[in-house]
């Protein structure tokens, strides 16, 4: 038990059911949330430029292994299967936000950033296995296509691991009520674009015949 | 006016959302068993998100999607190229669509965000096929 005078008591409250007041602006929407979509926007043409790289190289090797004498599908498939369901893990965090549920938001939260690390853990097991195999980033065209491609998904999803981890600190600190639901949902939105470009890049470089 | 500041005793289970009850009955069933329409709506949110058993069904639907183009995958030289292509651009897409309209919530959100990223795909795909058609990267 705890005294509290009214205002704070009414501010309290406030904060747990998420009465809060939109930023009014002319799109409908709050500025932070249209930003990222914008940011998404334009990230769709950064991953397109490398995506179009890697198809346009992939098959005009000279010398050292191809795609297929590198790629080991079951163990990629395994860890696509991993980015996806960390994106559930994320939906899952912010709907218990949005409830107040601080304590399976943290859970979620947490899974999310887990199964991101074992993603970077698998991808980081299989450049080594590549090198190893005797593709390198300066090998031929289809290694450099490669690695730059994927390397750098993969340093997208460290950077929302950081914010992940970020959002898990911050509820830890009781520094993250409903009414920042809105920020669990941007860091959300990066972390779900990261798993669709992701899709796209599986598809895309991995399963479609060279 | 008065001075007096109005003392109460606060009780921490009053600030919880919910009766005691609804609680009680989330905690017994796991996921949340508050309705998805008495969550507050989000900025730029038109309706409410998915509750989260939709959101598991999803998950459900990719899995499978990506068990059956791994499956595609092995059947390289079963079938034509083009067909097995096309099936697997397929497969990309719909789990595309999936993500970004459920868990990205493109569904349910106000369309200018929708238009944004479609803008940005749509744009990406167009210049980078010009380009690759340009530079014979198909032929």
């Amino acid at each position: 038990m705890s005294e509290a005078t009214l205002p704070e008591l009414a501010e309290a409250v406030e904060h747990e059911i998420g009465l809060h007041q939109h930023a009014a602006t002319n799109t409908g929407t709050t500025n932070t949330k249209l930003g990222m979509w914008v940011f998404l926007s334009s990230e769709c043409l950064f991953f397109g430029g490398f995506i179009s790289a890697y198809l346009l190289y992939r098959d005009r090797n000279v010398s050292g292994p191809k795609p297929r004498e590198v790629y080991d599908i079951p163990f990629t498939s395994v860890t696509s299967f991993i980015l996806l369901m960390s994106s559930l893990t994320m939906v899952l965090a912010l709907a218990a936000i949005q409830r107040g549920d601080h304590r399976r938001f943290r859970i979620w939260i947490l899974a999310t950033a887990l199964f991101g690390s074992v993603f970077i853990g698998g991808q980081i097991y299989e450049f080594t296995e590549f090198y190893r195999e005797g593709l390198a980033l300066s090998t031929n065209v289809f290694g450099s296509s490669f690695f730059v491609l994927t390397g750098l998904h993969g340093a997208h999803v460290t950077a929302g691991i950081v914010w992940l981890l970020t959002l898990w600190g911050m509820s830890m600190q009781n520094r993250l009520h409903v009414q920042d639901s809105e920020r669990v949902e941007i860091g959300g939105l990066y972390w779900h674009f990261v798993d669709v470009v992701w899709i796209v890049i599986f598809t895309v470089v991995y399963l479609i015949p060279t | 006016m008065s001075d007096e500041t109005t003392v109460i005793e606060a009780d921490d289970a009053a600030l919880l959302p919910g009766t005691p009850e609804e609680r009680a009955d989330e905690v017994a069933h796991g996921l949340s068993a508050i309705p998805p329409e008495e969550v507050p709506l989000l900025p730029g949110e038109l309706s409410a998100h998915p509750s989260p058993f939709q959101y598991v069904m999803i998950a459900v639907v990719l899995c499978v999607i990506t068990a059956l183009e791994v499956g595609m995958y092995y059947l390289e030289g079963e079938i034509s190229d083009g067909l097995l292509v096309a099936l697997l651009l397929v497969s990309a897409l719909v789990k595309f669509v999936l993500v970004a309209g459920w868990y990205m919530h493109l569904r349910t959100d106000r369309p200018i965000f929708r238009r944004f990223f479609i803008m940005g795909g749509v744009a990406a795909i167009i210049l980078y096929m010009i380009i690759l058609t340009t530079l014979h990267a198909f032929a």
